[in-house]
């Protein structure tokens, strides 16, 4: 009884976040599902595009393995490894938030003070995840259903998306009892989801393909990857139930092992414990800047990494593009506008798309960095930092030169990893405008640093809601405005819309750009010189 | 007469409002070089929006502040020089250790005593290698402590800087305090716990609702208070009470036990020599008492006493 209200607990904690994981990885099915329905809806055009898939090692580590041209086999391919991710990381968070971070926090000794067993808790949270990843099987079926494929592959897909969560929720709750804090132990999950997705990319990429069957047969690491099984079902094609099985091997040996560590831990003890930090600074840590710096650098190599590793795979992609030869006018109009440009070379159309998406990527981790600001005067830390001889202004401006750091590192990684992809590949001018590409995007991704940095100063309380709503509605209009069949120049209100394409001869909307950055952080430093500490 | 200059923190009618609340509403305070001065109130009062008045984070409304003779709004940075701050909830940045944070927060201020940080990491027995996220509360205000002592300042202010502490760190904390007392520096002691201003305090200023009530030395504000007497004596219950200044007369087993008003105490204690005393019993007023008649019912039933 106890541990079904500890479930009833859990699930009402959970009544917002997990319908917006489940619903959210749904719409992501359904949306995949009727993009390929729509872009490729004939069993020629799907030939040609897994064609070129198979011939691009990078699409396929990016994608997975490729099955027949049916329209249910290319949703598989195109979504699967992708919905697995999502899914995993919503049952790694899930097993965190009920497990070690309730430990954690304290909540868990209330509920064990009370009469209660020692394992209800992580048995109420088996139940949640189970529950959860039941009704996302039961939504994914219909979202599969609503791109029109046939309802067997479905269920396959679907279940098999479902118990690789249990899989997940399963390992997490390991991880829990090896983390001693909730931070450690979604780390250790979210490197477990994105390892097993590297793994079965790696080997799908390093797979031997059959351009003729259009099939491909995964070297090794795929077989050693959950997500790589799940590709296994070969679902709406062969339909095989054996990969599911090894998934809910897994699953089950997961859940076992961490129940089992758990009835015989002490609360708070932790097969691992946590690394102890330095008993003095370093001494660059003597200024905000290096607070900044010190606090920004962590998430920075993920953005400059992720960022770099797309333009080191551009090149493959460009020249697979161009030997498939591939000449879809509706393609060529989709790049064109993404990329805001009128050029007619598929190759350096592709390159300008990618590289304004870099930019958006780029705007991002300055938006993140720019906004730790607003976590430190909420929490208070800031109130002590202002305490000590140091002015409000200068802190802003500390917080957004890492910001604007961070940008610029985002986008010289990215163009310089691109360089060296093109570089691979043979294609010395492509290297040169890949890299131009990449650092042209400076000015608008720094407008959005500015923009963000204006309103910490300017309306601190809306800052965090502001700027990225700011962020999300001007990148979309910049992106997809064009594709929107908007009034022309309409999409000119996101900055991202006014990069160039290189190579150009206007620079002035770069340089107005670039002069509205300056003035928006400017205005944000003299407001945040006149206004209250505001948590 | 005191010159202004010798009065490190000077505020006059100060007004702070958040939105149609008024967390300050016409608040004085004063605080001589020097001294170290109690500032108490119940939670609410004001104490901590005051605090950040004095170190420029929020501005007043109205009235006038000044520290070290400077406005703390427009010369925030330079005033800060001489200020060592520890906030009433500590937070700490969660992936730096606590050692990381009190270089942090003393190198903003120009660095610490190396001598001085390691002796107080090993009085207030601090582990400095242990993450902000795992210090409970008592830690964290360790570390927010460490980093005010570990460099010398000329004004400490301190809001409730030992709510988290036991009683064998307080009193750690009561060594620094006289020890920055002695090297002449000042020190603002925000408090709700009255033992520890008792004992620290050279003056006191109590807040209400935004206002200062009561300010003065100990001793002085003890005068608004009533003594407590336990007699053993012929005079009756009836007797006792009908004495001016005589309060709350009731009988305790054998004695008698009433409170008096200290302008009363003369003719109280000449009523009772007349009747003859055998034992009795004199308690000065507590802090909790003078305390308690600002905020207690006491305080709401007699406005005019």
């Amino acid at each position: 009884m106890t541990t079904i209200r500890i479930f009833l607990q859990q699930a009402r904690r959970d009544r917002l976040t997990l319908p917006i994981w489940i619903v959210g990885t749904v719409l992501l099915l359904a949306v995949a599902g009727a993009s390929v329905g729509q872009e490729y809806g004939d069993t020629a055009g799907r030939t040609s595009i897994l064609t070129v898939a198979l011939a691009t090692p990078a699409l396929l580590a990016l994608r997975g393995i490729p099955h027949g041209a049916s329209l249910g086999s290319a949703v598989h391919f195109q979504s699967f490894a992708f919905l697995a991710v999502t899914i995993g990381l919503m049952n790694i968070f899930l097993a965190t938030r009920h497990g070690r971070a309730d430990e954690e926090k304290g909540r868990r000794e209330l509920v064990l003070a009370a009469p209660v067993s020692r394992l209800a808790a992580p048995v109420a949270t088996l139940l949640l995840g189970l529950i959860a990843n039941g009704i996302f099987v039961v939504l994914a079926i219909g979202g599969y259903l609503s791109a029109g494929v046939s309802l067997s592959g479905a269920v396959v897909s679907a279940v098999a998306l479902g118990i690789t969560g249990l899989a997940f929720l399963g390992l997490s709750m390991l991880a829990g009892e090896l983390a001693e804090t909730s931070r450690g132990a979604n780390t250790i999950g979210v490197i477990l989801v994105l390892g097993a997705y590297a793994l079965r990319g790696a080997g799908d990429a390093l797979g031997r393909p059959d351009v003729v069957k259009l099939t491909l047969q995964p070297a090794w690491p795929s077989w050693v990857s959950p997500i790589g099984w799940g590709q296994q079902t070969l679902a709406f094609t062969e339909n095989r139930w054996w990969p599911v099985g090894l998934v809910a091997a897994l699953a089950v040996v997961a859940v076992g092992v961490a129940l089992r560590v758990h009835s015989r831990r002490e609360l708070g003890a932790s097969l691992l414990p946590e690394r102890s930090g330095r008993a003095a600074a370093l001494p660059t840590l003597r200024s905000p800047v290096g607070l900044a710096w010190r606090q920004q650098w962590p998430s920075l190599i993920a953005w400059a990494g992720g960022s770099a590793l797309l333009g080191l795979v551009l090149g493959s992609f460009v020249a697979a593009f161009s030997k498939a030869n591939i000449d879809s006018p509706q393609i060529q109009a989709v790049l064109q506008s993404l990329g805001h440009t009128d050029a007619s070379d598929m190759g350096k159309t592709l390159i300008t798309a990618v590289m304004v998406m870099v930019g958006a990527v780029a705007a991002a981790a300055g938006v993140q960095a720019v906004l730790r600001m607003r976590d430190e005067e909420v929490d208070g830390r800031l109130e002590t930092v202002l305490a000590s001889p140091r002015s409000r202004v200068g802190w802003l401006l500390s917080y957004t030169a890492v910001a604007a750091a961070s940008v610029l590192i985002v986008l010289v990684a990215t163009g310089v990893a691109s360089a060296a992809g093109f570089a691979a590949v043979g294609q010395q001018s492509n290297a040169w405008l890949a890299m131009g590409s990449a650092l042209v995007q400076a000015p608008a991704a720094l407008s959005f640093v500015a923009a963000t940095a204006l309103f910490v100063g300017l309306l601190p309380r809306l800052a965090v809601t502001l700027g990225w709503a700011v962020f999300g509605i001007l990148i979309g209009f910049g992106l997809f405005g064009g594709l929107l069949n908007l009034p022309k120049g309409w999409d000119k209100v996101s900055p991202i819309a006014n990069v160039p394409a290189l190579p150009t001869d206007d620079w002035v909307p770069t340089i107005v750009l670039g002069a509205i950055a300056v003035v928006a952080t400017a205005l944000g430093a003299m407001a945040m010189r006149r206004r209250d500490m505001s948590t | 007469m005191v010159t202004l200059m010798s009065r490190v923190i000077e505020a006059t009618g100060l007004v702070k409002k958040f939105g149609r609340t008024r967390a300050l509403d016409g608040l004085d305070l004063s605080v001589k070089e020097g001294e170290v001065h109690g500032f108490l109130g119940p939670n609410g009062a004001g104490k901590s929006t005051t605090i950040r008045v004095l170190l420029g984070m929020l501005r007043a409304n109205g009235g006038t502040a000044t520290v070290f003779g400077s406005d703390p709004w427009r010369d925030a940075v330079g005033i800060h020089r001489n200020v060592a701050y520890v906030p009433g909830d500590v937070s700490l940045w969660p992936n730096l250790s606590g050692g990381e944070t009190i270089d942090y927060l003393t190198r903003l201020r120009g660095g610490a005593d190396p001598a001085l940080r390691a002796r107080l990491l090993k009085d207030f027995e601090l582990d400095p290698k242990k993450r902000g996220r795992s210090y409970s509360k008592g830690n964290r205000q360790k570390v927010a402590l460490v980093a005010a002592f570990a460099r010398p300042a000329r004004l400490y202010i301190l809001d409730e800087p030992t709510s988290g502490l036991d009683p064998v760190m307080e009193s750690v904390f009561r060594r620094e305090i006289e020890r920055v007392r002695n090297d002449g520096a000042t020190v603002l002691l925000s408090s709700h716990i009255l033992s520890e201003v008792e004992q620290l305090c050279d003056r006191v200023t109590i807040v209400r609702a935004g206002k200062a009530v009561e300010t003065g030395a100990l001793d002085e504000l003890r005068h608004l208070t009533r003594t407590s007497f336990r007699v053993t004596t012929t005079a009756t219950l009836a007797q006792v009470s009908k004495v001016a200044g005589v309060h709350d007369a009731r009988m305790e087993a054998e004695h008698l036990a009433f409170d008096v008003d200290t302008d009363s105490l003369e003719p109280v204690l000449a009523a009772l020599t007349q009747a003859g005393v055998t034992s009795l019993t004199v308690s000065p007023p507590s802090l909790e008492e003078l305390f308690l008649r600002h905020y207690g019912d006491q305080f709401d039933a007699e406005p005019a006493a």
